[in-house]
Formats: structure tokens, sequence, C-alpha cells
């Protein structure tokens, strides 16, 4: 039963971004199930008590539908040309029909390729991996302690999200409630005969009482008392642009354009920087045992940061197998180095 | 502090809902600093509106149409918006689940010193002391939506209380509580009117308990206060008067008492005139042997319509119930009695067949119908009528004489055609039940069935409870309510962190509990105010 991490929830923060960018630099299945098995083990030691924390279970879930759905469309439209004869690694055939001009004109059905299959699955299966480092970061962090430690500016709108995403698993234990409910009233027989309306009504209405009700109490404790003034406003949009030129240097870094990304990058620290005195400055809300951040959290945010930092200089100097060629079909290659940097994410195990 | 401080003045207020022709007023009131007041009132009477006036969620955040003027501390909700008097007025919601912003129940109690920017180091006194206020501090680190539904209302009320508000406002705040949980809640409160003088209004329906930290009791029926004045002199009264009223009523005392306490002082200065030991009873209880002077409520040994062998409940690491065995036998009316969090729902929710035991088993040999606390759960339809009657359609049957009698037992008659979710928390819980127990199944499992209903409306449940009792069926009521239980229950089990700790009779097993209902306080070794009047010879409180 607790709801504090031994972790702060920056590190949290830095522990998906870098499991989340680990995937995207080392998209081979071999190296996203190791990610994944070390979220597993991530989050079966760090796991909160709140409501978020059958968070990594549920991405994880969303991510196999997303992945699954891929696969069928791309096995159902994507072909390689046929030259002369059957391509090579034909699996079976499907009837198949041409959509019109207007649908854009592709083949759905025919020929279902191993190559293409397994190509889809593995890019499917990253998201998997990036899902599930998300479901990893709400299962283990508090998602208030993250608020606080936003500068003041996204103070407010940070706490709407929040509250927006407690809704998620309330409701989904609305919906076992409710079930029960409509179980109870009949004696315990179930009757299917419109059903979903029994369940959809309740569900719905006492949703929307509830946030109501929140919205209420929110209010009656005094939030968004104190009016916004113009330190706040420009601090709020310093912010966002502090937040989009970090990440579009990230992509830059991905995409190997290194002086691009140093520019975005110093642009993106000014700018965060700016927003954040600008915002203490301003007067109004203050903030209750704001946690501070640890040695514990130092060591392994800079841990877990090198593991993608490794492997984005692995594959600057050309390794090929952190990525999985489907042409020609061959089990992916496996190696002990890129193994071994993808190992630091589980640095959050040794602190209990 | 300035005279302002602390006071509460209605001019002439008016209110109306938007789209309904529920509404409040004309009211003229002042209430002085640092008074405790009681509203009392049937359910649907306003209460909660007028409540609400207070801080100006009535207008603002419901809508509809606003005459007159409140004026809270000096100031006015017509120029200020709730979060403007978020410093002067705490407000507590009537279902606590609604009210938490944050999923840490310590950061949840600061959330309102935050919005009003209190320094830190004031911010982490305030937070102590109310935390040891209402004895949550044990509970600073767990999430709310783990909380047992009483420790849920006592952070609600430390969430309020952080602020050090001059008024406080509560809604209920005892509805859902366990006796104990219930005094910790109200003695919190007397300690606050006591030390710092803050002026409390809360609605309450279950007077026994808040009448005595009461100044002053309004009384509220179709939006007007039509009753205003000592509490002793409003409440007793009223039918939802606490059992030592109806009592003191009963024996002709003058005053008639409020509390346990002041029966007792009458009792000793003018003892009723009935015999109080067993021998002497046996004589006026004429039939039953000397060792038993009450006929055992007990009915014969009917047929087993549920029985649980050795089934125990156990969610992830934790045991929510040990392996307890059950039977429930026809015309038997079980109230299951314990602290918040002592298993009481699971133990239902067993019995219902909701629950499959982890270990042990459950035999229904009838249905068993279950009605969950939350009776929002199951609200669907859009007029209580239907909503009764589609319990019916679901069934395969048409029976529309039983809806109507449904209807009628629980004093539904006249909301039939009102949305169930535009009434009360105690009148949709009486839709709830009376929609389960339309389907006519022999077994009906209650979850709080009292939680937030008032007096006449408890009445026509509780007659309810006892005709299907004997007519052949069976009730299992999970509840806190002790009165509920010593006016009606055959047996009684306790349980105690999921164990059975005590079970029998409701006499055997609540005499010389801490919790004993209160005529058993006053006149042991009398259960109600019904025994005395048998006792007496006469026929019952008027």
């Amino acid at each position: 039963m607790r709801t504090t991490s031994s972790l702060h929830a920056v590190t949290w923060l830095a522990w998906a971004i870098a499991a989340g960018a680990c995937v995207q630099i080392a998209p081979n299945p071999l190296y996203v199930a190791l990610v994944l098995a070390i979220s597993f083990l991530v989050v079966s030691t760090h796991r909160l008590d709140t409501t978020l924390a059958r968070a990594f279970p549920l991405l994880v879930g969303l991510g196999v539908i997303f992945a699954l759905l891929r696969v069928i469309l791309t096995a159902l439209t994507t072909h390689s040309p046929t030259i002369d004869g059957p391509p090579p690694d034909l699996w079976f055939t499907l009837a198949s029909f041409t959509l019109p001009q207007l649908f854009g004109g592709f083949t759905v059905g025919g020929t279902i390729e191993g190559e293409v299959v397994m190509s889809a699955a593995a890019q499917g299966f990253a998201v998997v991996g990036i899902l599930g480092a998300f479901g990893v970061f709400n299962a283990v962090a508090s998602h208030h302690e993250l608020v606080q430690a936003a500068p003041r500016a996204f103070h407010e709108p940070g706490l709407i999200v929040t509250v927006a995403l407690a809704f998620v698993p309330s409701t989904m234990a609305a919906v076992s409630e409710v079930r029960e409910a409509d179980r109870a009233r009949t004696g315990g027989r179930v009757i299917r005969r419109g059903r979903l309306v029994r369940l959809t009504v309740p569900i719905v209405e006492s949703g929307l009482e509830r946030a109501v009700s929140l919205a209420e109490s929110m209010d009656a404790r005094g939030f968004a008392r104190h009016a916004r003034g113009r330190s706040d406003s420009i601090s709020a949009w310093l912010g966002l642009g502090a937040l989009l030129a970090l990440a579009s240097g990230f992509v830059a870094l991905i995409g190997q354009s290194g002086s691009l990304a140093l520019g975005l990058a110093v642009v993106g620290v000014c700018a965060l920087v700016g927003a954040v005195i600008l915002s203490s400055n301003s007067g109004g809300t203050t903030r209750y045992r704001p946690r501070a951040f640890a040695r514990n959290d130092y060591a392994v945010a800079g841990i877990v940061i090198m593991a993608p930092v490794g492997l984005a200089l692995l594959s600057s100097i050309g390794d090929e197998q952190l990525w999985w060629s489907t042409t020609p079909l061959t089990f992916p290659t496996f190696s002990l180095f890129p193994a071994l940097l993808i190992g630091l994410l589980a640095a959050p195990v040794a602190v209990k | 502090m300035n005279a302002e401080n602390g006071s509460i003045v209605w001019h002439n207020t008016q209110y109306s809902y938007p789209n309904s022709d529920h509404t409040i007023g004309a009211i003229d009131l002042e209430l002085e600093p640092g008074t405790a007041t009681l509203v009392v009132g049937d359910s649907g009477s306003g209460k909660s509106t007028f409540l609400r006036t207070i801080n100006g969620l009535v207008p603002y955040t419901s809508g509809g149409r606003f005459g007159g003027d409140v004026v809270v501390c000096g100031r006015s909700i017509t120029t200020h918006k709730p979060r403007d008097l978020a410093d002067v007025v705490g407000f507590v919601h009537q279902t606590p689940e609604a009210q938490f912003v944050v999923d840490n129940v310590e950061h949840d109690i600061a959330f309102v010193l935050e919005n009003l920017g209190t320094d830190e180091r004031s911010m982490r006194r305030r937070v102590e002391e109310v935390l040891d206020a209402l004895g949550v501090a044990h509970l600073r680190d767990r999430s709310p939506a783990t909380l047992s539904g009483g420790e849920r209302q006592r952070c609600a009320v430390a969430g309020a209380l952080a602020s050090g508000p001059q008024v406080l406002v509560l809604d209920e705040p005892t509805s859902m509580l366990d006796p104990q949980g219930a005094d910790d809640v109200m003695a919190a409160l007397r300690r606050l009117n006591d030390d710092l003088g803050t002026t409390i209004v809360f609605a309450e329906h279950r007077l026994e308990r808040a009448a005595p930290l009461a100044d002053r009791a309004l009384f509220m029926a179709d939006g007007l206060i039509t009753d205003d004045g000592l509490p002793a002199e409003v409440l007793a009264p009223l039918t939802s008067a606490p059992p030592v009223t109806h009592l003191g009523r009963l024996l002709g005392w003058s005053p008639l008492p409020l509390t346990v306490r002041e029966a007792r002082a009458l009792a000793r200065r003018s003892p009723p005139p009935i015999a109080q030991n067993p021998s002497e009873l046996a004589n006026v209880n004429a039939g039953s042997t000397p060792s038993d002077p009450f006929p055992s409520r007990s009915p014969e040994a009917g047929d087993v319509l549920v029985c649980t062998r050795a089934a125990g409940v156990e969610l992830g690491a934790r045991t929510v119930l040990k392996p307890t065995s059950v039977e429930i036998r026809q015309g038997e009316i079980v109230a299951v009695l314990g602290r918040n969090g002592a298993g009481k729902t699971t133990l239902l929710r067993v019995i219902s067949g909701a629950q499959n035991p982890s270990t042990g088993s459950t035999t229904a040999n009838v249905p068993v119908a279950h009605v969950p606390q939350e009776p929002d759960s199951l609200l669907f339809q859009s007029t209580v009528r239907a909503e009764v009657s589609s319990t019916l359609e679901l069934l395969g049957k048409r029976d529309n004489a039983a809806v109507d009698r449904w209807l009628d037992k629980l004093g539904l008659t006249e909301l039939a055609d009102r949305h169930p979710r535009s009434l009360s928390v105690g009148q949709r819980q009486r839709v709830a039940i009376a929609a389960v127990a339309v389907g006519d199944a022999p077994v009906l499992a209650l979850d709080e069935p009292t939680r937030g209903i008032d007096a006449t409306s408890r009445q026509a449940l509780e007659h309810a409870i006892v005709e299907h009792g004997a007519t052949g069926g069976a009730v299992v009521i999970a509840t806190h309510d002790i009165e509920l239980a010593a006016r009606i229950a055959t047996r009684v089990i306790v349980l105690g962190d999921g164990e059975v700790v005590a079970e029998g009779e409701a006499r055997d097993v609540l005499t010389g509990s801490l919790f004993a209902p209160q005529v058993l306080r006053v006149l042991p070794p009398f259960l109600t105010v019904s025994e005395v009047a048998q006792a007496l010879g006469t026929t019952g409180p008027k």
C-alpha cells in the first residue's frame, strides 16, 4: 500500500524516454523483447498503489491490438511487385480485388508474403515496446509529483490532465460495478438483451455526475483562484516552445543531423530556463512538500540515459544489427554489447 | 477577529433549479459566528441546496434562477465565486468519492493550501494538524481510491478543514461511517467549534449523533425553513428524533432528552414503573420462561436458503474475509455489523454470489437479489416507475401490481414519474431497493440501505423488510445502523477484520457493547422503545 515511489517522477520520465528511445534506435525484435522484459521487471518492483497501477498491462494490451491491426492491414495491402513468377517468400494467396482510383487504387488481398508480414509485425512490436515504457511510467510514477516539479505555468493544465487521467481507471471500476449491479438485479441471471444500454447509461451518467462534483470540489477548494498574469502566459508559451524545440532536437539527433540538434537543444534549454524564471516570479499558488531530486535519482537517471546514447553511438558507427532486415527472411541477430546497453534500463530495480 | 467573521446571513434568498420546479426560498436567516447549526428535513426537502448557497456552489455551478443574497463573513456570494470563498468556507460533499483531486491523501489535503498560496512551513503545520484532528495520519500515503468509505469521508473532511475556514459546511458527514468513525468526525467538529469558534452548518439524518453537537436546529420542508430554534424544541417532535426522545415521550419525561446522558439522568430521577430484572419481567411477558424474559425474535428454524461453507476471500495479498460459515434461513433478518473495512460488503457479495470465494463455497438454494451500496450503478431508466418495471421485463414477467406495491411500500408513489437521477441520495437508494426487490427473489441482500435515508422512508423500508421476512423470504443487511439492527434484526453478525467475532440474537450480541442502541444503554435489557411500551402495557410511541 504505497503511493510514493522511491524515485522521483522526473527520473521515471527520464526512464520512459530512455526506454522509448532504445526501442526507436534498436527496433530489432529481440532487443524490443529485452526492453519489454526489463519494463515488466521494473513494474513488478516499483508498482504503486494508485488508481493507475494497472496501466502497464493495459497499455501493452492496447499496443498488441494496434500491432495486430497493423499486421493484418499491411499483409492485405502490401505486395512486392511480381515481375516473373511468384514473390520469393509467398505464404499463400487470397482472393484479391483492386479498389477504385478514388480510394487509392491499391489491391486488397492477393499474395500474403512472409517478409511483409514479419516486417509489419516487427514494427508493431516496437510500438508495443514504446507503449509498454509509457505504461511503466504511469504505473510507477506519481503524476502529481511530476505536476509539482513542472514550472508553475504548467501547474494548472498539468493538474487538469492528471485529474482526467484518473477518470480512466475509475470508469473501468465503474464498468465492473455496473455489470455486477446488473447481474444482482435479476438475482444472478445474466440477461444479454438490451444490456448495452443498461450498462452504458449508469456509467456515463455517474461519470458526468462525478465530473461535476469534482469540479465543484475543486472550485470550493480555491482552484484557479488567482487571476493569471501576463508573465504566466508568456512563460507558458516559452515552456511549450522549449518542449517543442527539445523534442525536435531529439528527432534531429536520431536523424543524425548533429548541428541542427545542438542548435535546437540550446534554444530549448534557454526557453525552458526563461519559462521557469518568469513563472517562479509570479505569485499565487505554492507547492506542498515538493520532492527533491535525490542522489539515487541522479544516479538512476544518469545510468538509464546511457542506454539510448550508447545505442545511438553504435548506430552512428554503423551497427546494422540494431535493425532487423526481413529481406531475405532470416532470424534476427543478437549481440551482447547492445543487449548490455539496454540492460542499463534495469537500473531502477536496484533501488527499492 | 472582527464581528463579521464566521457569520452567515441570508437576505430574501430564493433559488430555482433550471428545468425543474424544485425551488427553495424565500429564506431570511442569520447564523451567529461560532454556532453549530443542524439542518434536518426529509429527503428532497432542499437541505443540500440550502447548504450549497453558503459558498455559492448554488447558483454558480448549478445554474438556475437566484434572487436575494447570501453574505458569508462579510462577503456576498453575488460578487464572490466559490473559489474566492475557499479561505473562509470549507465544504464537504455528500459523496466523498468525488471530492479527491490528488491521488494521495496528504497531498489532497494540501490542495486548498496550495491554491491559497500558503507558505510551505504553515502548510506543513496545517496538514499535520488536520491529519491528527481527524485521526487519518496513518492514511497519509494511501490513495483515496483504496480507502474504505469511512476513511474516505474523514479524509474529505480533513481536506475541507486544511485552510482553517471560519465556516465549515457538511452535507451528511457521517452517513457512511461506522459508529466509531462517526464519533471521531463529530468529536473533531466539536473541538473545532469549541476551540477555534468555527461556525458549523451541517445536514444529518441520524439525529442521535448530530443532536449533541448542535446549538441550533433548522427544519426544512419544501425548500422553506419551517422551524428554527433550540435542538430540543425542533427535533423532539420529529419522527426522526433519537430513540431516547421517543422513550422520554413514552415515559412522560420533561424536558424531553436528546442524548443518552440526559435520558440516563432522567431515568435515575424518575424511574419508569416497569420491571427491569429477569424474574419480574417474566411475569410481565406471560408465557415466557424466567431465564428468557423476552420471546425470541428468531423464527422457527426454516429451510436454509443460502449458506456459505468456510468461504474466504483474498484480494491480492490481503485477506478481506477469513473462512466464514453462514446460514441464512427462511424468515430471518440478519444484520451484519462491523467497522468500516471489516468485510461486511464482501460477506454480502459472497452470500449473493456476486463474489466467488477464494476458498470454501457458497450454496444458494433460491435466487438472491443484491442491492449494492452505490444505487447509481443500476439506475438507467428515465423514470422511477420504468426503473422498477424494467427488472420485471428483464425477468420476462409483467406484473404492474407488483410494481405499484413496491413503489407504495417504499414510499415512492409520489416520485414515480421523476427521473431517478434528479432524486436525493436517500430517494435513489429506495428506488434501487424497489428495482431489485420487485424481482421477487426470496433472499434480499442490502448493503447500507439506510445510508442518507430520512425517517419516513426508513420506517417504510423497515416495514418492507419485516414483511419480506414474514412472508417466507430472508433479508441480509450490511449496516452501521445499530438502531436498525436493534429494531428489526432476528440475528446479528459482528465482523472484525474479516472474521466473525460475535453472532446471535440482537440482545445477546449488543448488550454490554460500547455501541449498544440507545434504549439498551438507558434501560437495559430493553432494546427498543416498542419493547418498553409493551412492558408498560401501552400501545407504543405516539
